[in-house]
Order: structure tokens, then sequence, then C-alpha cells
């Protein structure tokens, strides 16, 4: 196992634990999550910047742009994280909901379903009507399940702000991971797969994130340093991971 | 129309050049620099290792390698004033090979006309 693998194994079993035994420290996990959050999502970006600095060279070659576009979808994502930890680190307020950090998450999706649609576009004449059906099946049962499971009793909150916000993360999620899963059915069996298989996990592994904390935030039972939180982080170190290892295989 | 192997060798080393340019210029130095790298496979050597070339390509983009086989299948064929068209079990080196025979074949014909045209102007009236 090569050392980049070995240290983010080592850095999500600790994460893990952090996270599983935080009854011990109730106080600390707040602290903790809110400002590991934007470290771990700048070390991302940083990592995406490297492939930008590899892949550049100008910005009519498709190519290129999908790594300005990753970078640029990554940055506003580690904005919305910066700004949620200046609510509750800086300001100790409670982060609002919606603020004007979903406002840097949902933008941020914009960039990054670009970068993934036309990485995807180079290749996508290989993709099979199998394939492509495979990946709608994914989508539209994924879809039945956010729509059954938050969309629906989100629909009826009253204020339409939170009720605009609550339907954006999931459909752009969705439009993310469909997006995901066919560039990666094109490069698994070479060794792009690899960091496709990592996109996809972070994509995945934010969209069910994104979910639960949408019910969670409904039921009331969301609080800062809040398991679902590690499910981001994790997300963060694929990322982190993906670009790294795309850099070391092409 | 390139004469023999070195010539047609130089079309598809620029054939190779202008299909990967289908990642962009720095996508093409990647997958070179890679090429390179892991398979000590170099850009000049590309022309004269066709099945290594693809197979390397085969483990870096998986299906994706595809794409990049039918650019440069596209370019030497028109490199070479033919027509690609795809065939059913037709690999990337078979496509190659065809190529390769047509443009000899037609330079074959050529020089025999060429040459009987030549034979009847020599012919004293």
């Amino acid at each position: 196992m090569s050392p980049i693998y070995k240290s983010s194994l080592i850095l999500l079993t600790g994460l893990t634990l952090v996270y599983s035994l935080q009854g011990f420290y109730p106080k600390f996990i707040a602290l903790f999550s809110d400002s590991f959050l934007p470290i771990i999502a700048g070390a991302a970006v940083i990592s995406s910047g490297f492939s930008l600095q590899k892949y550049w060279h100008k910005a009519k070659e498709q190519f290129s742009i999908v790594w300005l576009c990753f970078t640029i979808g990554l940055f506003l994502w580690f904005v919305g994280e910066a700004v949620r930890t200046g609510y509750t680190v800086v300001w100790s307020v409670e982060t609002p909901y919606p603020s004007i950090a979903d406002a840097f998450w949902l933008s941020g999706c914009v960039p990054l379903f670009m970068a993934l649609y036309l990485y995807f576009d180079i290749f996508k004449s290989v993709i099979s009507r199998k394939a492509s059906t495979f990946a709608v099946a994914i989508t539209a049962s994924l879809a039945v399940f956010v729509s059954v499971g938050v969309i629906a009793p989100v629909a009826k909150t009253a204020d339409l702000t939170t009720r605009m916000v609550d339907f954006l993360y999931p459909v752009l999620d969705l439009a993310l991971l469909s997006i995901a899963i066919l560039g990666l059915f094109i490069f698994l069996k070479g060794n792009l797969g690899k960091s496709w298989a990592l996109i996809t996990s972070g994509v995945l592994l934010n969209a069910w994130a994104d979910v639960l904390f949408s019910y969670s935030k409904l039921q009331g039972a969301y609080y800062a340093g809040h398991p679902i939180e590690l499910l981001y982080a994790v997300a963060y170190v694929f990322f982190l991971l993906a670009f790294y290892v795309h850099t070391k295989e092409l | 129309m390139p004469e023999t192997g070195s010539e047609f060798g130089q079309v598809l080393f620029e054939a190779v050049d202008e299909g990967l340019l289908v990642l962009g210029e720095s996508g093409r130095n990647a997958v070179y620099f890679h090429l390179q790298n892991l398979y000590s496979l170099k850009r000049e050597d590309i022309s004269g290792k066709p099945e290594a070339f693809v197979e390397n390509l085969r483990k870096i983009f998986g299906m994706g390698a595809e794409i990049i086989e039918k650019a440069i299948l596209r370019s030497l064929y028109c490199k070479l004033g033919l027509t690609y068209e795809e065939k059913k079990n037709h690999d990337f080196i078979m496509y190659v090979n065809d190529a390769k025979n047509t443009a000899e074949q037609e330079r074959r014909q050529e020089i025999t006309v060429d040459f009987s045209i030549r034979q009847t102007v020599d012919e004293p009236i």
C-alpha cells in the first residue's frame, strides 16, 4: 500500500474514533468538527490546485477547463466551510439555516458538475446503453428515496428559502452523482478508475450527508459535531485523494 | 503517400500526436510522460511499438482509451488519404495494419502505373 493510502486510512480511522467517542467530550467535538472541516476542505482545494497546475494549458482546452472547474468548485465548498466555522468559532453563534455558507456550498456544485460533465463529455461515446440505463436507474431510485425521505417532509415547512435550499441540495447532489457514476463506468478498468472511484465515493458520501443533514435538521436532532459531519470530512478526504491519485496515474 | 515502414511510422507518430490532442496539450504531455515513466515507452518509440502503446493506453484509461484510439485512427487514415470506416471486431492494431497494407498496395500500384507510363513515353515512335 502506498504511503498516501496508508496515511489516509490512519486519518479516516482516527476521525471515525473521534466522532464515535464524542459522548466523552461533547464540547470538544463541536469545536473539532467546526475547525477540521475547513482544514480538510482546504487540503482538497490544494490537491485540486496541484492537478490544475499539472493539466492546465489554456482556457480553450476542455481538459484544462475541467481542472479549473474542479478547483473553483472545491474552493467554493471550502469558503462555505470557512463561513460556517466563522459563525460558530469566531462569532460564537449557531450557524443559521440557510446561511451564506449554503450559498457557497450550492454554488460550488455548479463548477463541480461542469468539471465532471466536461471530463465525461470527452469520452461519452464509449458509454453503452446498458451502462447509461444502469446510471439512470441508480439516480432514479436515489431520487425516489430522497423525494420520500427529504423533499416531501421539507415541502411542508413554511419558509420558502429553506424549502428551496432543502430542495436544491438533493437535486444538485443527484446531478453530481449521476455524472460521476457514468465517468466511473468509463474508467473503471483503467488506472484512472481509482481516481473516479474516489470522486464517486466522495460525491455519494456528500449526497448521503446532505440528505441526513436535511432530515435531522427537520427533526431538530442536528447539532455541531453530529456524526453526519464525519461523512463530509471523509468525502473531502476522498476528493483530496482522487486528485492526488489522478496526477499520479496520468 | 508514404513509401514503406519508416515513412508509415512517421505518419503513425504524427497521428498519435494529433489523436492524443483530444485531451488537450497538457493531457497529451501527461500521457507521454506517464508512458515513458511507468511503462518505459518513449514518445518516438510509439510508432514502432503500437501494441505496447495501445495496451498501456487501455491500462490508463480503461474503456475511455477507445476514444483516443479512434481519434488516432481517424487522423492516420486522413493523413494516408484513406477512408476510416468502423468495422466489427476490429481493434486498433488491425486498423493500423490495414492502413499500412492499403497504403503499401496503393504505393505499389502507383509505381507500376508510373513505370508503364515511362515505358510508353520512352518507346520510339
